[in-house]
């Protein structure tokens, strides 16, 4: 591989950069320490599979990293951001555009079609009904349903359906992919198709990709694998 | 796809829910026009209160007989007694006796006429040219677009009852809220080209200072003139409906009070329907924001839905009730109450507003409960 392939920004920008991160949910009387001092680096271009047992902490700091949760203390920048500076609106305009997050649960509207969610982010882009189009195509071309445009969700198998999330992770081309147990409800074959398409768009459409995962398999589809236990993260092996 | 398609699609989700609501919402809306339009008919309309002040006082013996003008002045002294007028029916012909050239011609007093008939307006410039040109006569605003008539065009009436012919230049164009099918002119006219009916007058229109004291004003213009060579009758313009205005303060407190409950039960409704499918979709509110959906934008789409839901259900009741009333108001037996009677385009308006504001009122506190929720939480949501 020629370095004029490698995209700049991959050797050199972190994506993410988490320093002494901890979130403390406070319950009535009880108190969890769902992240404690949490520091990590994700290089731009890198493939992370985050490792852990339940509870261990895995979709919280994935939820930081997305802006829709905020640290109890500790510094977090994202793609240089400071998100959590941010107002409401201007981190789900972030959202919107840098990055795409995809579901143990796919969570698709059921009444729209798999066209229809994956436009569903791009109706808040001042693209026109033609590009949102275009893009929509594209994204469902890269994940193999550009058969399966009209077909409504339930009328979809599961894998079927965690690839038009992925479609919709990625339509508006964001930089940072999150993907938290994308292969727990499917079987294993299912399951190969989607991590074939992570590691597709982590190798040629050069996304930044943070998977959470309980198996070992879907693991070593990452560059690295880091483990989260009772919300520390253990050192790199 | 648009927002505003996601927002229908949104809408028909559960079919059977959505059905319910709109037909719920589309029969409240139903009775509210209903109601709003049968206060217009009786209250705004004919039950207003010059209306419901008037009187008429005619030859007790039949209409076609005159009364002598001197009754006039004897009743304006009456107590109760606002204003008199004198009116007489000429019964002209407008250029042929095909119905559509058919219409009323009264001589009467363009000093007092406007005064007892205040429910007919006319331009102050205009009263004022016809009290000025005794073979002037105003027209009513229906009749002159008809007949496309303007100010200063002369009608040709000819005489039928009487062996003289009208020659009049319209001063004047009044609107009703009900047509007349009516023109008026000076009545010295008449007693000029005929004068051997000076000194008498076909009937009184007499305004009473109250609706109350109408029966009383009726009573006393007929004693007055019982023992007389002509005795008179008089009796409210809209005797028939006395019952009614008497009743008015009643029928008032009591179509409001349906109204009102009426728009409190649609805003249940749609309320508890909201509130339901707003709560149902907690996970994809969240997944939402995830996608990049600000708070405000999740508010806009919920409220949108119930509005359009609302705005739904409010046009098919506001049909509905036009078509009905349309229907009752020929039906026999039933278009004697309700002739003329109509559903405006303003009382569809309204009841459109009102379903639109229930709509938002009711969708505001869970869209916006919604567009405030944590997204963690709603992630974390099972249901
Ligand atoms: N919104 C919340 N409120 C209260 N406790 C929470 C919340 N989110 C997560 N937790 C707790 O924080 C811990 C870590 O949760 P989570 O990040 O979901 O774990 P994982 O994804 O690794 O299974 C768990 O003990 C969980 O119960
Ligand atoms: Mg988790």
């Amino acid at each position: 591989m020629s370095t004029a392939t490698v995209p700049r920004t991959a050797t050199q920008t972190k994506v993410v950069q988490a320093r002494n991160v901890s979130k403390v949910f406070k319950r009535d009387a009880f108190e969890v320490k769902a992240l404690d001092d949490v520091s990590i680096e994700i290089g731009a271009g890198e493939f992370l599979a985050l490792m852990g047992p339940s509870g261990s902490g895995k979709t919280t700091l994935l939820n930081m990293i997305a802006a829709i949760d905020r640290p109890t203390s500790g510094e977090l920048l994202v793609l240089g951001d400071n998100i959590f500076r941010f107002s409401d609106g201007q981190s789900a305009r972030w959202r919107n555009e840098h990055i795409g997050y995809v579901f143990q649960t796919f969570n698709l509207i059921p009444v729209l079609t798999a066209f229809e969610n994956v436009e569903l982010p791009l109706l808040l882009t001042k693209l026109s009904a033609q590009q949102r189009r275009d893009h929509v195509m594209t994204a469902l071309k890269l994940v193999g349903l550009e058969d399966r445009v009209n077909h409504l969700p339930k009328q979809l198998s599961g894998g079927q359906e965690q690839r038009v999330a992925i479609a919709r992770a990625i339509v508006s081309d964001p930089t940072l992919l999150l993907a938290d147990e994308p292969t727990g409800d499917l079987d294993s074959h299912s399951a190969t198709e989607v991590l074939d398409i992570l590691k597709r768009l982590n190798e040629d459409s050069h996304k930044t990709v943070v998977m959470v995962t309980h198996d070992p398999h879907a693991a070593s589809y990452a560059h690295v694998t880091r483990h989260l236990e009772k919300g520390m993260l253990l050192p790199p092996a | 796809m648009t927002l505003t398609r996601f927002v229908s699609k949104n809408a028909f989700r559960n079919k059977r829910r959505t059905a319910l609501t709109i037909v719920s919402i589309a029969f409240s809306l139903l009775l509210l026009t209903v109601m709003m339009t049968i206060w217009r008919a009786f209250y705004l309309t004919e039950g207003s209160a010059e209306s419901a002040q008037r009187l008429i006082t005619r030859n007790k013996v039949s209409l076609v007989f005159w009364l002598p003008s001197y009754y006039r002045g004897k009743i304006r002294a009456m107590p109760g007694v606002k204003q008199v007028v004198n009116e007489s029916w000429f019964g002209g012909q407008y250029k042929d006796q095909k119905p559509e050239n058919m219409f009323a011609q009264f001589g009467t007093d363009p000093q007092e006429f406007f005064d007892v008939y205040k429910d007919l307006s006319i331009p102050p410039d205009q009263l004022a040219a016809w009290q000025k040109d005794r073979a002037g006569c105003v027209v009513d605003a229906e009749l002159a677009k008809k007949h496309s008539w303007k100010l200063g065009d002369r009608l040709f009436i000819k005489g039928v009852i009487f062996p003289f012919d009208l020659e009049l230049t319209i001063r004047g164009i009044f609107t009703s809220n009900q047509p007349t099918e009516s023109i008026y002119f000076n009545s010295a006219y008449i007693d000029e080209g005929f004068p051997q009916i000076k000194g008498r007058a076909g009937f009184f229109g007499v305004l009473a200072d109250s609706p109350e004291n109408v029966p009383k004003v009726a009573k006393e213009i007929d004693e007055t003139f019982k023992n007389v060579e002509r005795p008179t009758k008089t009796e409210s313009e809209h005797a028939f409906q006395l019952g009614w205005i008497a009743m008015m303060g009643n029928v008032k407190a009591f179509i409001l009070s349906i109204c009102l409950a009426v728009v409190f039960a649609i805003l249940l409704v749609s309320a508890n329907t909201m509130a339901m499918s707003i709560r149902e979709r907690t996970r994809e509110v969240a997944l939402l924001k995830t996608l990049g959906f600000t708070r405000g934008k999740v508010l806009v789409l919920f409220v949108g839905e119930a509005v359009a839901l609302a705005l739904a259900g409010g046009l098919i009741g506001a049909l509905t009730a036009s078509a009905l009333i349309r229907a009752a108001a020929n039906a026999p037996g039933l278009n004697f109450f309700l002739s003329g009677v109509r559903v405006t385009g303003l009382t569809m308006l309204v009841a459109l507003l009102v379903a639109a504001t229930v709509g938002l009122v009711s969708a505001f506190l869970p869209a916006y409960h919604a567009s405030r929720q944590n997204i963690v939480e709603g992630l974390r949501h099972i249901g």
